[in-house]
């Protein structure tokens, strides 16, 4: 008999760093869709044209202009806030699917730029040489951890400030969230009318919501160019803020540590058709990963539509 | 009219070729219960959303305790003083009754991200004030026990009281009520009668009320204000106002008299 799965992968510590490391980018940058669409009630899909703008400036501060990236990071992390800000200006006032629909439309043209900007960006090249000092804190890294006997595990390093810092990130978030200007921002979320009418300035709010979801996708953004050392426009592709989307409905809206288990869900479904042993070619094994995410999604709309953790009695009284 | 604390002059809004309200003018004078009634399509919740924001006038002049807030946006309006309720409640559903009552407080500096960062420590104690002043209120409207479930999950009639009681978290100088008494039980309907009543006497605040209900209008306004096609035609005590007879030919019709 021939065996169509093989478990092979799954007792290799490097899928599982890889599933870990992936997974917890994703996170991040769904932490800021989270906010947006989660607690403020915008649908930002253009969260990918953040992560872009975060990590281009980043790369461009430190390959063509010599910054140390302990300058570059900080200051790529305000310039996508800013992006985010001038789209949110004009945009935000925009209700539901026109508003989808200027967000998507402004990560085109990041992407567009991307790919044109040859001067810049390096075009479809892309750009390499930003991570020489991260390159230096992952050897000091691997030399600490070989003296538990992890040197070998190559991985750890990135696996450890991902998830770190979406750690640091989501307990801000979700103190945030418990803060007045929290409750503001989930009023709004449930009726803007009724929040205008208490005295409360919807429109900033929002802006304030769209640049702080930018600044967290520029940090997803550092970390998916430092996971690969090279930065293209095609990791950074407006499709991605989808995988962002089936993330909030795996891990339910309106909750930040569902975030981090949908992530781990989605990626590990992703990943998972490694063990799929068929009599095919690897694209076509490839396309079949997004029928299982699918499959995965519908399956969750139906046995638990508020998703992983998200709260089934806040869905139904929103309608 | 003595001391106005609410002044609209030849307000106009049109929507395409609708004329929706065509230079209404009217005051409202401080401390005072007026009621604003008219025919469906005089225009009247028209003039609620013009005055406070919801809706761009065309035109005219609206000046709140001596300053003009024409064209400006909800929040500063409401921010002003002059608070409204809407003709179906906005609860909102997925927060709890308390949370909808300290959403409304106008005084918590943490409510800005600035103000969060200025007042690292001291918004702590502040929420602690806001929710005292909430559940106060809500003893007071009898929704205390309620204070933790979601708004969602109340009945109409406790939603009204809960939306009367929120915008009371505001401070207002001034409330716009649209037909605070539609849909609810007379009990109910009484209940929150005697409160504008009450606060009135207490606080010294304004009411403005539409209202279709001529028995609740003549026995608690001071003075009617009467629309129809967009304009005022008439405004008065209500004993005024039963005899007017363009009030009668265009709203109350030859039964008034029987009225009260």
């Amino acid at each position: 008999m021939i065996s169509l799965i093989s478990l092979a992968p799954f007792a290799d510590a490097d899928f599982w760093l890889g599933v870990g490391v992936v997974a917890g980018i994703y996170a991040i940058f769904t932490l800021g869709l989270q906010l947006n669409v989660g607690f403020t009630g915008i649908v930002n899909l253009g969260q990918a044209g953040f992560m872009a703008i975060g990590a281009y400036a980043m790369a461009i501060l430190i390959v063509m202009y010599g910054w140390s990236p302990w300058l570059a990071l900080p200051v790529a992390t305000v310039v996508a806030m800013l992006a985010g800000v001038v789209l949110a200006l004009p945009s935000v006032r925009l209700r539901g699917d026109y508003l989808a629909i200027a967000t998507i439309a402004a990560a085109e043209i990041v992407q567009s730029v991307a790919q044109n900007a040859t001067g810049l960006t390096g075009g479809n090249n892309g750009l390499l040489g930003f991570d020489a000092a991260w390159q230096t804190i992952q050897s000091w890294m691997l030399s600490v951890l070989s003296t538990v006997g992890l040197g070998d595990q190559d991985q750890i390093p990135l696996f450890l400030v991902t998830w770190l810092t979406f750690g640091v990130l989501m307990l801000i978030l979700v103190a945030l969230q418990h803060t007045p200007w929290g409750r503001v921002l989930r009023a709004i979320r449930e009726d803007e009318d009724a929040a205008e009418a208490l005295g409360k300035n919807a429109y900033a709010y929002k802006v304030q919501s769209m640049a702080l979801a930018a600044g967290i996708g520029a940090i997803a953004g550092f970390l998916l160019a430092l996971n690969i050392s090279l930065i293209y426009p095609g990791t950074y592709s407006p499709d991605f803020t989808f995988i962002g989307f089936a993330i909030l409905v795996l891990g339910g809206l309106g909750s930040y540590p569902g975030v981090a288990l949908g992530a781990i869900l989605l990626e590990f479904v992703l990943e998972s058709t490694r063990a799929l042993d068929l009599p095919l070619a690897a694209d076509k094994v490839a396309a079949l990963r997004l029928l299982i995410v699918g499959f995965v999604l519908v399956l969750v709309m139906v046995l638990r539509p508020q998703g992983i953790l998200g709260k089934r009695e806040e869905m139904v009284l929103r309608g | 009219m003595a001391d106005p604390i609410f002044v609209v002059r030849g307000l106009v809004k049109s929507f395409g070729g609708l004329r929706a309200v065509d230079g209404a003018e009217f005051d409202v004078s401080r401390g005072s219960i007026t009621a604003l009634i008219g025919p469906n399509g005089a225009g009247k919740t028209t003039v609620f959303n013009l005055t406070t924001g919801f809706t761009k006038p065309d035109r005219g002049a609206i000046a709140f305790d001596g300053r003009s807030i024409f064209g400006r946006s909800p929040h500063a309006v409401a921010r002003s003083g002059l608070v409204r309720t809407f003709q179906i409640t906005k609860a909102l559903t997925a927060m709890t009754v308390l949370e909808n009552m300290m959403l409304a407080a106008s005084d918590q500096p943490a409510e800005g991200i600035l103000g969060l960062v200025t007042h690292p420590f001291s918004w702590v104690p502040k929420e602690h004030a806001i929710r005292a002043r909430g559940m106060e209120l809500l003893e007071r409207f009898g929704l205390a026990p309620l204070a933790d479930t979601y708004a969602g999950t109340l009945s109409g009639g406790q939603r009204k009281l809960l939306e009367f009681a929120r915008l009371l978290m505001a401070q207002p100088r001034m409330v716009l009520l649209d037909e605070p008494f539609a849909g609810v039980n007379p009990v109910l309907g009484q209940r929150i009668l005697a409160h504008v009543h009450e606060l009135r006497a207490e606080k010294g605040i304004t009411f403005l009320f539409i209202e279709h209900d001529m028995e609740v209008v003549m026995n608690n306004a001071d003075r009617i204000i009467v629309m129809a096609f967009g304009r005022v035609i008439a405004s008065g005590l209500p004993s005024d106002i039963r005899r007017d007879q363009a009030v009668i030919d265009a709203y109350l019709g030859a039964h008034a008299e029987d009225v009260a």
